[in-house]
């Protein structure tokens, strides 16, 4: 039999990815570019935008020919319907919709969120963990129950991504590769802890309040020589994690599992592989996480989150292939999850 | 001669694709995303003889400049993704 190939497209941040991936995971290519600002700035929408229109074609063009495939061998087109920011998630979908038509094939939307636990799943082989998603726009709790990825606690204000790189533009720390990488590199040089505020609320967690007390106090600071900036790095990952393990382990009780999958692009941060990691061994779990390749954003965890809802039997019209700024993890019904619970549910009582 | 409900905010364009096809690829790919704020600006997107015309008219410049520009953008995107991708493809 034909193995089944998706095209898919990402761009709903400041990276642009194009990925060949075939149903069973197997990658065969994934190219992206990364929109770098100056230190200091954040990246907005207009500009990245156009960062996105400038590599778009190359990426495809290059991402067919890594992959050593031709239009002809692609079973579906699949791209990132949200969430996201609106100007660079309508460049994938603009030519989602063009080479749909130009090749005949049917489209896929994808929930970004959905994409980076199913990516993370393949790539791991976490059957049914309790997912810790975290990156520079989206921090979430997340498990799967009853036909759907359910969120059972997220920031109630800005991303614990959002929340680092806003604090590097602080430092002027490079955005080259990310401003977390960067922080990274620096906590590991702190010495002093400095006490921030520790903001769970529930289930939720908030950064925000921490982002403003850390700006306010780190130029004091560090003016007066009472700390450097590798010591605010420290105390900073330190606090937002210490908050993030908190929480996913009070979703693991809750859920009664053992697993944890950390996704998105602050999952790479091997400070906090290590924290959750502690946390899972006395538990008597296991940690799943990846790296750079997979957990920042990609076009392959579009393209097989894709695949795997067209070879359940979805696709998405022309004229519904639009594209949001919010997309709830909820809000997708995983039919590709429901079926494969059922078949181990059959295999069950055939035993019986 | 302008029929515009908003009289001075009005813009034209036409793109002259040399074919149907192609022009009616670009208008199905554009014509999905709505305006985003139709209270404030209005577009109207028809194709024939292989061309695209695109008429605009906002209730303010500002509104038109912002709408026109962006459309400019992705026209020219779905437009190059043809040329790149379209009939006679290298590879």
């Amino acid at each position: 039999m034909k193995r089944m190939i998706a095209l898919g497209f990402e761009g709903s941040a400041n990276k642009i990815g194009v990925g060949v991936v075939t149903l069973d995971g197997t990658i065969l290519s994934n190219p992206r570019h990364t929109y770098i600002t100056p230190p200091g700035q954040g990246f907005l929408p207009r500009e990245t935008a156009q960062h996105h229109l400038q590599h778009i074609l190359p990426l495809v063009n290059s991402a067919l020919e890594t992959a050593n495939i031709t239009p002809q061998d692609i079973d579906c087109l699949c791209y990132t319907k949200g969430p996201g920011m609106g100007a660079p998630l309508q460049v994938s979908a603009i030519v989602v919709r063009v080479l749909s038509l130009l090749w005949k094939k049917p489209i896929i939307a994808v929930n970004h969120c959905v994409a980076h636990i199913e990516m993370g799943r393949v790539v791991t082989g976490a059957d049914d963990p309790v997912v810790l998603y975290v990156s520079g726009g989206n921090t979430q709790v997340i498990a799967y129950s009853e036909g759907r990825y359910r969120i059972f606690g997220e920031t109630i204000d800005i991303a614990v991504g959002n929340c680092l790189d806003r604090f590097a533009r602080v430092l002027t720390l490079s955005n080259d590769p990310s401003p977390g990488y960067n922080i990274e590199q620096l906590a590991k040089k702190g010495e002093k802890f400095i006490d921030l505020p520790y903001a769970v609320k529930g289930m939720d967690v908030s950064f925000s309040g921490i982002l403003s007390y850390i700006e306010a106090t780190a130029v004091e600071k560090l003016k007066n020589n009472e700390c450097t900036p590798a010591d605010l790095c420290y105390s900073l990952q330190e606090t937002v994690f210490a908050m993030l393990v908190e929480i996913t382990e009070r979703a693991m009780a809750h859920c009664d599992t053992k697993d944890v999958l950390i996704v998105g692009g602050v999952g790479c941060n091997e400070r906090l592989q290590e924290m959750m990691r502690t946390m899972c061994s006395e538990r008597g779990g296991r940690l799943f996480a990846t790296d750079d390749r997979y957990c920042i954003d990609n076009g392959a965890m579009i393209a097989y989150t894709g695949l795997l809802e067209f070879a359940h039997g979805a696709s998405t019209p022309l004229e519904d292939s639009t594209f949001t700024q919010r997309f709830r993890t909820d809000e997708v019904k995983a039919i590709w999850r429901e079926a494969n619970s059922a078949k181990l549910n059959g295999l069950a009582e055939k035993s019986i | 001669m302008c029929y515009c409900k908003w009289n001075d905010n009005c813009s034209d364009m036409e793109i002259d694709f040399g074919s149907e096809e192609n022009a009616s690829i670009v208008f199905s790919a554009l014509a999905v995303d709505k305006e985003l704020q139709p209270d404030k600006v209005k577009r109207l997107m028809t194709v024939s003889d292989g061309k695209l015309s695109a008429h605009f008219e906002a209730t303010e410049a500002r509104f038109l400049r912002a709408s026109f520009s962006a459309f400019v953008d992705v026209m020219t995107l779905a437009t190059k993704t043809i040329e790149e991708f379209g009939q006679g493809m290298k590879l």
